[in-house]
């Protein structure tokens, strides 16, 4: 297997766009090409991760219609659908195809445009990976799977909601100085959590989970470039390697886990990403961890092995994950405060990665980073993919 | 001439006031809650008329009646308006207003967030219930939305009552109505805010700003903001 | 009235709802069919206050409950008076409407009553 680095990235504002799917698509692309000091004659190959446009812009076909867009052609192209882990998967489909030798440089680009329909309609189109017949028919959404996950979770380990608070505020922190973020805005604990104005400011969206909790509904589009490591010596910047990645998937329904509050994919694609990487947690400086709720952050820090399970919220309470902490996590404010424009998430979460590891993250740079750790959660739990990013 | 205008002019009666509160906001920020004065209205016709042609979550449609509704209490031609108005040092950041129809009836009419993400809109509809219910005393509000959004809020987080037999003032859909059970039942998880508010936080409420006109649509449609380069 | 049912795998024993192809713990392919238990526990729930746009409540109750087998279900949740260990009973009922299609399925209601 040759080895694979990053050597380009890009993207767009996440938030509120006016622009369609495909012009997000090709802001983030034409960003990182530039990046990476590609001209469109040096791109083999291109993965698009997108979860719904069919659904939601009434767009397939996407990534066919954007290498026309971009003047790729002929170009091979696929979109990946893979959940909320779009982003990841369609980085991995790159990772493959660059290190079996059959291309050399690779454009992958996630996007998603959620704000084209209503709030409503844009749940229930994320509820749909939910399991049919045990899950969706009854009106379960992701939050009200991560409610009841995160009642559990609290119950057993003496996690309070101001643990869940202590997540959303340090990540709303680190957006505001993210100018890429959908949520610019610092909040307190004051006004989320113990004044008595909470209730309205912060109103329960799935008990014990409230809308601080819980990501916002984004569209936005990243891109990274990734080149055989051998020919990556010409470009702009300091290659960042892939050093390993990881893949599992889990049960369906949640319910049905033999134990529901164990994120055994989790667990299962972070061990093997640090195994190929030949790193273990202590080696990693930087972490981007799927935030869509406050509850994961604390238990993916967990089960990616930073923290003992039922510590995660110590951590935060000592301000480990802060970023002048022994492990800044979510440096770019998260899914809590970057957005979640679903296929965009595991692209930009390999984005700030190589961002943090050039040193070139501005105002929320986290000092020394050497290795890097994303982790990219599709449906809830149940297909999750892990990356392990090293500069030079 | 001045023998019409008499005429014209819907006779005015002296509404209880309502006091002042401030509203602790998620970003620390401190949102003063007052009644505006129809000395202010030729400045908030002026913050609103940008809003007129934002499409986005039906901004065009509210701010053009709160706009009409506005000026006909500039201009002496509705009966028994109000407008509350919520301030962040001294900036618009949104405001609400409605009339009584009789002492037992009250109407809302608009809901106008210019600031958004920090609930400003649901704490000053909540705002806005209080008045009809608390200080007017009504027995009935009647609520009509105009936007999904709207809706939402108004009508299920209130469980409001559908009155399709009550025509609505604009012409529009079926009136809801707020009874004072009803806003009871709702008032621990919807209404909040402090009084009286410190004379210091009241004095940066004393004078309204508002926000420039790029800055007001940015703010509204979360379009970004033109890069300068 | 429908019954709801596990599915028992006949190599293994365990249960499962809904139906699988195949058993989650030997991968065994037969199952027998059983009503599920009359009663369960309540092992988690949540009130779920952001419903999709075909719920015209304003709150929704959901939660999972275990049955004495093993089995585990979702549903409906009849009340906001509970809490986790509580025993529950369910029944066949409509939960959703989908297109205009009425969707049957478990809705739990509190045992002691
Ligand atoms: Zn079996």
């Amino acid at each position: 297997m040759r080895d694979v680095a990053i050597i380009g990235c890009g993207m767009t504002k996440f938030g509120r766009r006016e622009e369609d799917l495909l012009e997000l698509l090709m802001e983030a692309s034409l960003a990182a090409m530039k990046d990476a000091g590609l001209d469109h004659r040096s791109v083999d190959a291109v993965y698009v991760a997108n979860m719904g446009a069919g659904i939601l812009n009434y767009q397939t076909g996407v990534a066919s219609a954007l290498v026309d867009r971009l003047n790729l052609l002929p170009a091979p192209a696929d979109t990946v659908e893979n959940g909320p882990a779009s982003g990841a998967s369609a980085i991995k489909n790159a990772f493959l195809a660059i290190a079996s030798g059959l291309y050399d440089s690779v454009l992958v680009v996630g996007g998603e445009k959620m704000r084209a329909v209503t709030g409503w309609e844009a749940t229930d189109f994320v509820a749909s990976m939910t399991h049919r017949q045990g899950e969706y028919i009854y009106g379960v959404t992701l939050p009200s799977l991560a409610g009841m996950f995160a009642r559990l979770h609290m119950a057993k380990y003496g996690v309070k909601q101001e643990h869940l608070a202590m997540v959303a505020v340090k990540n709303h922190e680190n957006g505001a100085k993210n100018p890429y973020a959908h949520i610019q805005q610092a909040v307190t604990m004051e006004g989320i959590l113990l004044r008595p104005e909470a209730v309205v400011n912060n109103p329960p969206i799935a008990e014990p989970l409230r809308m601080y909790d819980c990501c916002p509904v984004s569209d936005g589009a990243a891109a990274v470039v990734l080149c055989a490591a051998e020919k990556a010596k010409d470009a702009p910047h300091p290659a960042v390697h892939i050093a390993g990645f990881g893949q599992a998937t889990d049960i369906h329904a949640v319910y049905q886990r033999d134990d529901p509050l164990d994120l055994k994919a989790v667990r299962g694609a972070a061990k093997a990403a640090f195994e190929m990487a030949r790193l273990c947690p202590q080696d990693i400086q930087v972490a981007e961890l799927h935030d869509a709720f406050t509850i994961l952050e604390i238990v993916e820090s967990e089960q990616a092995g930073f923290f003992p399970v039922g510590q995660g919220h110590r951590a935060l309470e000592e301000g480990a994950t802060r970023l002048d902490g022994k492990l800044p996590i979510n440096p770019s404010g998260g899914l809590k405060a970057r957005g979640h424009p679903v296929g965009a998430t595991g692209v930009a979460q390999v984005t700030e990665l190589v961002w943090q590891l050039r040193g070139q993250a501005g105002e929320r740079q986290v000092s020394q980073a050497v290795n890097g750790f994303c982790c990219n959660f599709g449906g809830f739990g149940n297909n999750v993919l892990a990356f392990v990013l090293s500069r030079e | 001439m001045a023998d019409l205008e008499g005429i014209l002019r819907p006779p005015e009666r002296q509404l209880p006031p309502y006091p002042p509160k401030s509203i602790y906001l998620a970003t620390g920020e401190q949102m003063v809650v007052r009644p505006a004065v129809r000395e202010e209205t030729s400045m908030l016709l002026e913050a609103i008329a940008p809003l007129l042609y934002v499409e986005r979550d039906f901004y065009d449609i509210v701010a053009a009646r709160t706009f009409a509704e506005l000026l006909g209490w500039k201009r002496y031609r509705v009966k028994d308006e109000y407008c509350l108005v919520g301030l962040i040092d001294g900036q618009l950041v949104g405001l609400v207003n409605g009339r009584t129809l009789s002492s037992k009836v009250g109407i809302s009419y608009h809901t106008l967030a210019l600031r958004r993400g920090l609930r400003v809109g649901a704490h000053l509809f909540a705002s806005k219930m209080e008045y009809h219910i608390e200080i007017l005393k009504q027995k009935y509000v009647y609520i009509t939305a105009e936007s999904p959004i709207g809706f939402r809020r108004w009508m299920l987080e209130y469980d409001l009552i559908q009155r399709p037999d009550i025509p609505h003032e604009l012409g529009g859909v079926d009136v809801w109505t707020l009874t004072p059970e009803l806003y009871h039942a709702a008032k621990d998880r919807l209404v909040v805010g402090e009084r009286p508010v410190p004379a210091p936080l009241l004095k940066t409420a004393e004078t309204i700003t508002i926000p420039e006109e790029a800055q007001l649509v940015q703010q509204v449609t979360g379009r970004a903001k033109k890069r300068s380069s | 009235m429908e019954v709801p049912k596990g599915y028992q795998c006949k190599a293994c024993g365990r249960v499962f709802h809904p139906k699988r192809r195949f058993c989650l713990g030997c991968g065994g392919d037969q199952f027998k069919e059983l009503a599920l238990e009359k009663e369960g526990t309540l092992l988690t729930f949540t009130k779920l206050h952001a419903l999709t746009m075909d719920f015209t409540t304003r709150t929704l109750m959901l939660g999972i409950v275990e049955y004495p087998r093993g089995v585990r279900a979702l549903g409906q949740l009849s009340t906001d008076k509970v809490e986790m260990g509580m025993k529950m009973r369910h029944r066949w009922e409509k939960v959703r409407e989908i297109n205009g299609q009425e969707i049957y399925g478990l809705k739990f209601y509190p045992a002691s009553k």
